[in-house]
């Protein structure tokens, strides 16, 4: 054998566990950050009623009114997505992407997962710092969080970031789904992968959507019939 | 360019630390000529297309028939073997580059141990060695025969890897090659016993968990291994594995 054999190995508890923490980082992707984001942009829904003022901040109001509310967001929110947002961008270092020399659809879904990650965790600081640190505390004013939200929206490049983030924020989660599925032998098969794959497209573009028919209706604009 | 000729530009090296440079070479057509032949007869009078005498360049080639996976390069951009790029269909200048995700040895040859030191790390054999006859191991089923087949195809050429974005010096990802042959060898009856530990050696550092599932590999294997197929079977097997050792089976 020649002299330059391997690459020096990564040494360090981290490396040493790195299948039992890149595993931990694909399920915190799916619950419950995943898990969360159904639940978010469910909530979100009740914007599109007819009485949107009302029902929005009675969603809120239910929400903060679970007990241990504090307990749950650290533990299902704040902790796994610090967890999976920094780890996530650790990952993407890793990458050394080939896309202008190898322009295959898988590889530049493994390029845009890693993209989208970024820009979603500058998105979704944000979005948490302005719509719950920042302004008016919706926890004891529910009933004001129409009105908050809805004056981001007037502005329109408050509005186009939403979109962005919206539209982002379900690529990565349903391309996510795709990965995820071959990650952990569920989908082994290439027909497997690819009936999986037009699912996870589908619920991508549903996610797309429904977060988008929620930003734009703080606007008065309906593309989802009012209920 | 009279059509008799054909134009190739190699990216050369003179060693590992050594500055890269183009070269560009106009040999006499041969038909049916692969780059293999165009890089032979390049070696018997080493001349540069604007007449310069140059050094003989480094390559590495066997077998002529994609099985010793010995003459993989960059061509035109992608990686692939050099022995069934047929000339004919390749635009010309012909571009030639080494493998680069390999450490560079010289011009065209790069050193490839670090794939035949991962296929050791993962026990990527039969084990059949001990102080006496054992007689004949278990027989494999026919459904298992057809399923290990296309997998054992493998030349350990390295294109999977080339193509490969995760496979590098910050994962030292084991790569698709690799994990194919810890699905072929669990699947073998006898090759079985060594199982787990084939599939603890694919959970320390540059495991199967450094796959991002950019499914390039299998794009690029000259062989039609299903590698993605492979990757996600022994991530199935890795989690049986794993939920086996924590919980007991
Ligand atoms: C906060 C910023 C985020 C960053 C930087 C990030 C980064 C990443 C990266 C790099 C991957 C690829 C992992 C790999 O291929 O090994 C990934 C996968 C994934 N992410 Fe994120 N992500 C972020 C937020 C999110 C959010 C909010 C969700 C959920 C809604 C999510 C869901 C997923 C899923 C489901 C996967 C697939 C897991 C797998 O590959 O098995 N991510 N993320
Ligand atoms: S799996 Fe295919 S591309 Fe990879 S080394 Fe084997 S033959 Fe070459």
């Amino acid at each position: 054998m020649s002299t330059t054999a391997t690459t020096p190995v990564p040494s360090g508890t981290f490396a040493r566990h790195s299948y039992f923490w890149r595993r931990l980082h694909s399920l915190t992707g799916i619950v419950p950050l995943g898990a969360f984001l159904v639940e978010h942009f469910a909530s979100n829904g009740a914007v599109l009623s007819r009485t949107p003022v009302e029902s929005y901040g009675n969603t809120v109001k239910f929400l903060n009114s679970l007990p241990y509310v504090l307990v749950l967001e650290i533990l299902l929110i704040w902790a796994p997505l610090a967890f999976h947002g920094i780890y996530g961008l650790w990952i993407a270092r890793e990458a050394t992407p080939n896309n202008r020399r190898y322009g295959w659809l898988g590889n530049w879904g493994y390029l845009f997962q890693r993209i989208t990650g970024a820009i979603v965790l500058v998105f979704i600081v944000w979005h948490v710092w302005t719509a719950r640190f920042a302004g008016v505390s919706l926890p004891d004013h529910p009933f004001l969080s129409y009105s908050k939200m809805a004056a981001q929206m007037l502005n329109p490049w408050i509005l186009a970031w939403f979109l962005v983030g919206i539209t982002l924020v379900s690529y990565h989660f349903s391309y996510g789904l795709y990965l995820f599925a071959a990650k952990w032998g569920i989908t082994v098969s290439p027909g497997a992968r690819r009936n999986w794959g037009w699912i996870c497209l589908i619920i991508g573009l549903g996610f797309t959507y429904a977060g988008i028919a929620s930003a734009l209706a703080f606007r008065g604009i309906h593309i989802y019939p009012m209920r | 360019m009279p059509a008799n000729t054909v134009r190739l530009r190699i990216k050369r090296q003179a060693g590992p630390q050594a500055p890269p440079v183009w070269e560009e070479f106009e040999i006499p057509y041969r038909p049916h000529m692969n780059v293999i032949v165009a890089l032979r007869d390049i070696a018997e009078n080493p001349v540069t297309r604007d007449g310069r005498p140059t050094s003989t360049i480094a390559y590495e080639a066997n077998c002529l028939e994609e099985v010793c996976g010995a003459c993989a390069m960059v061509i035109n951009g992608r990686a692939r073997q050099a022995c069934t790029a047929l000339v004919d269909r390749l635009e010309q200048p012909i571009s030639l580059e080494p493998l680069h995700r390999f450490p560079m040895i010289r011009d065209l040859q790069v050193d490839r141990s670090k794939l035949f030191n991962d296929l050791r790390r993962v026990k990527a054999w039969v084990p059949i060695d001990g102080t006496y006859a054992l007689g004949s191991g278990p027989r494999q089923s026919p459904q298992d025969q057809e399923q290990a087949y296309p997998l054992s195809r493998c030349i350990s050429c390295g294109n999977c890897l080339e193509v490969c974005p995760q496979y590098n010096t910050r994962t030292d990802y084991v790569g698709a090659a690799v994990i194919n042959q810890v699905r072929l060898f669990n699947l073998h009856p006898t090759g079985k016993m060594h199982r787990a530990a084939r599939l603890d050696a694919l959970t320390g550092p540059g495991g199967i968990q450094e796959c991002g599932y950019a499914e390039n590999c299998v794009k690029a294997c000259p062989k039609d291994i299903p590698l993605t197929d492979s990757i996600a079977a022994v991530n199935r097997q890795m989690v049986g594995h794993l939920w086996g050792k924590a919980l007991g089976r």
